[in-house]
């Protein structure tokens, strides 16, 4: 007898299939992929990420799949004068945890995989065709290169992350916006980058970030203008991604990340948040991770809000016998307190840093100005570090939104 | 490779690899490696007409990891060794260690002179040496006193990402895998307890016994970028080796020297292996007077 089928074995899928698998539940984790490879997600997570991998006891995944913890924050921007530029020590956010760690994602998600299936699970990859109808007792149908079957759990978790595949299947549906866009490679022979050290900034048309993963490798990011959308792809698009990185703001213009080697797929995607129009749920099916909604990738929280689902989600499973709709409803709850104001700190980082031209170059210096004498607009900055609920309130007033960019507009 | 076998010694679990036919040889890992040091040298050994034993040892690989660190005395490690050599119907087999293992290859020379053959100990030299460290060593031994507080040290190591512990490990050996190994349920205590159990300030303070000289030939190899164990400990075993002795510096490996120079390795040891007249042949007439 399966108790729950989980559908997508990303960071929240396979942590959730740890944790439920741990507690006695006979899981089944589906997986569409034929073996873990870089897909080219998340691979910055914040300090209370960790916590939340810790309460989910998946954070030696972390560690072992080469996580990497990053101790120290560089804005090197256009509209950054080089005596500014300072180091922020991200370590003291969250006592006993220290900075956040940068990992290759899909080394994780195999080892806890792995863990689940140590645990008693069965993870079943190359899983195609997946059909979920919701339910007292639901139903999947699913098929392998063995045939086609049928599981008929008592509780499906839909994680399959943007596609919102079971989503879609139960009538979740969601309102999508897009501000630009984004793309991704790991690359390594990164020797004369400082370790600890992760870097920020926007200048020209490309906002960039570094994210080192110790011993010379690194995650690279870049966010642009949807216009650009096709400037990275095609024959040379890696060469091009790389040589955006040869700014002026950055120490040496940028050499030690042009002349990095490429250490996994270059991907380039449309960065889109998603709000669900209603609760991310249906009798017998809960939603978690990205396809229960998400804010814009900038923030760099879509990870730790994964860990956070399913730990939420995992402990009402392991914690009663009724797993009706209603008693998920402080999942609900949580979970849309948490993405408005994810979504209210994404809007704002990406106005102030993923836009281009004069007039945005002067609206960042006039904010950083304005954060410089009152240190409370910085709040925003926070969401980055710690849980949304602990933000304070008025960093989520359109008052203080309309301060920020009226006084800086 | 071959499929690891499991049997029951001294009430714990003993994962081992056993392959090829002829003389036996034993090869012992040290910290934090488990048999899969070894996978270069053993099909070159098996092919070479051996018979080769390498076991996991106790708190690593697949076998039993007590939590507790009297579990961990050198003594009881070489029990393993001799239990599951007896059990396997193995009299007197050439002994190999690297690291830890080399430790307890030079105590299951002292303990059981009767059940060796020949002797190969890499980058660890004789415990008589390491007894009395340079102040250099010692500086280079640091980590050994950082793994001296149960639960804290394993906090340590651990937390943001194991970065310490990485740091430690750095880029070498099979630095991939240790931190996978590491993090199976009671592996880091079981592997910190080694040092827990050996190399306490503690146990330096304990009176020293003399040790029994080493009676059967012996080859002493190090690495020359060795970080962690200095050159002094392989020069300075030879007076206590009272059976031939040969000493190889290997200039292009450092402390994993099984993997850094697996070839070279491999060679030193067929041609080393049951070449020398063994201990017990020279005992032989030494007892007849
Ligand atoms: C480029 C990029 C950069 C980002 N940067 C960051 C960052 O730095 N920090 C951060 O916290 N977040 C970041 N994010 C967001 C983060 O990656 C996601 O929020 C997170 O990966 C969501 O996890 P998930 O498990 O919900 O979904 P996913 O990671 O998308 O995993 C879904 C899994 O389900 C599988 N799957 C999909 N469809 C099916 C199906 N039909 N059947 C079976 N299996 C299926 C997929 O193969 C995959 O394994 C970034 C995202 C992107 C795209």
């Amino acid at each position: 007898m399966t108790d729950v089928v989980i559908v997508g074995g990303g960071i929240a899928g396979a942590s959730a299939a740890c944790k439920l698998s741990a507690g006695g539940l006979e899981v089944v984790l589906l997986e569409k992929q034929q073996a873990y490879h870089d897909l080219v997600r998340g691979e910055w997570l914040a300090p209370w990420g960790i916590r939340e991998a810790q309460r989910l006891g998946v954070y030696d995944c972390f560690g072992a799949g080469g996580a990497w913890e990053i101790r120290e924050w560089m804005t090197w921007d256009e509209a950054v004068d080089d005596d500014e530029v300072e180091a922020v020590d991200m370590t003291g956010f969250i006592p006993g945890i220290g900075g956040p760690m940068s990992f290759p994602h899909h080394a994780v998600c195999e080892l806890m995989a792995a863990q689940a299936v140590g645990s008693g699970a069965r993870l079943v990859m190359d899983a195609s065709r997946i059909q979920v109808t919701a339910g007292r007792e639901p139903v999947v149908t699913y098929r392998t290169p063995e045939g086609e079957h049928e599981i008929r759990p008592r509780m499906v978790l839909g994680a399959t992350g943007r596609g919102c595949t079971v989503g879609r299947q139960i009538g979740v549906t969601m309102r999508n916006s897009m501000h630009h866009w984004g793309g991704g490679m790991m690359v390594e022979g990164l020797d004369s980058w400082p370790a600890d050290v992760q870097a920020m900034g926007t200048e020209g048309d490309v906002m960039f970030m570094v994210f080192p993963q110790g011993f010379g490798r690194a995650r690279l990011y870049l966010n642009f203008p949807a216009e650009n959308k096709l400037r990275y792809r095609g024959e040379g698009g890696v060469e091009r991604f790389l040589a955006a990185f040869e700014l002026d703001c950055l120490p040496d213009r940028g050499k030690a990340v042009t002349e990095a080697v490429p250490a996994g797929p270059l991907s380039v995607w449309p960065s889109v948040s998603s709000v669900p129009e209603g609760p991310p749920l249906a009798e017998g099916v809960v939603l978690i991770g990205d396809e229960a909604g998400n804010a814009d990738t900038v923030l760099g929280t879509g990870l730790s809000c994964a860990m956070r689902d399913s730990r939420t989600v995992c402990d009402i499973l392991l914690g009663s016998d009724d797993w009706s709709p209603a008693a998920f409803d402080p999942y609900v709850r949580e979970r849309e307190f948490r993405l408005d104001r994810l979504a209210f700190g994404a809007d704002i980082v990406s106005r102030l840093h993923v836009e281009f031209g004069e007039e945005a170059v002067e609206r960042r210096r006039r904010a950083r100005r304005l954060m410089a004498k009152n240190f409370a607009a910085q709040v925003t900055g926070l969401l980055n570090m710690v849980a949304p609920e602990d933000v304070p309130e008025f960093g989520f007033s359109e008052f203080f939104a309309e301060r920020l960019f009226r006084e800086t507009a | 490779m071959t499929e690891k076998k499991t049997v029951r010694v001294n009430d714990v679990d003993i994962a081992y690899v056993d392959e090829g036919e002829g003389d036996p040889v034993i090869l012992l890992h040290g910290y934090p490696d488990s048999s899969y040091l070894w996978r270069h040298q053993i099909p070159a050994l098996a092919e070479g007409g051996f018979r080769v034993i390498a076991p996991d040892l106790r708190g690593f690989g697949d076998s039993s990891k007590p939590q507790e660190i009297e579990a961990y005395g050198m003594q009881t490690i070489v029990n393993d060794i001799v239990a599951l050599t007896s059990k396997l119907g193995i009299r007197r087999p050439h002994v190999v260690g690297h690291d830890w293992g080399a430790a307890i290859a030079w105590m299951y020379a002292f303990l059981m002179p009767r059940r060796i053959d020949h002797l190969a100990v890499l980058s660890v030299g004789h415990p008589g040496v390491f007894a009395r460290p340079s102040i250099e060593q010692r500086a280079a031994s640091w980590y050994m006193l950082l793994y001296q507080f149960p639960g804290i040290s394993e906090e340590l190591l651990r937390r943001n990402g194991w970065r310490l512990f990485k740091e430690i490990m750095g880029r070498d050996g099979d630095h991939d895998r240790y931190l996978r190994d590491m993090a199976r349920p009671g592996a880091l205590t079981a592997g910190l307890n080694w040092y827990r159990a050996n190399r306490s300030p503690e146990a330096e303070l304990r009176p020293a016994r003399p040790f029994p000289p080493v009676l059967a030939p012996t080859l002493g190899i190090w690495g020359a970028g060795d970080q962690a164990l200095r050159e002094e400990g392989m020069l300075g075993s030879a007076k206590f080796v009272k059976g031939p002795w040969r000493y190889e510096r290997v200039e292009e490996a450092g402390h994993w020297i099984p993997l850094d120079a697996p070839e070279v390795v491999s060679k030193l040891l067929l041609g080393f292996l049951g070449t020398e007249d063994s201990a017990q042949a020279e005992r032989r007439p030494r007892r007849r007077l």
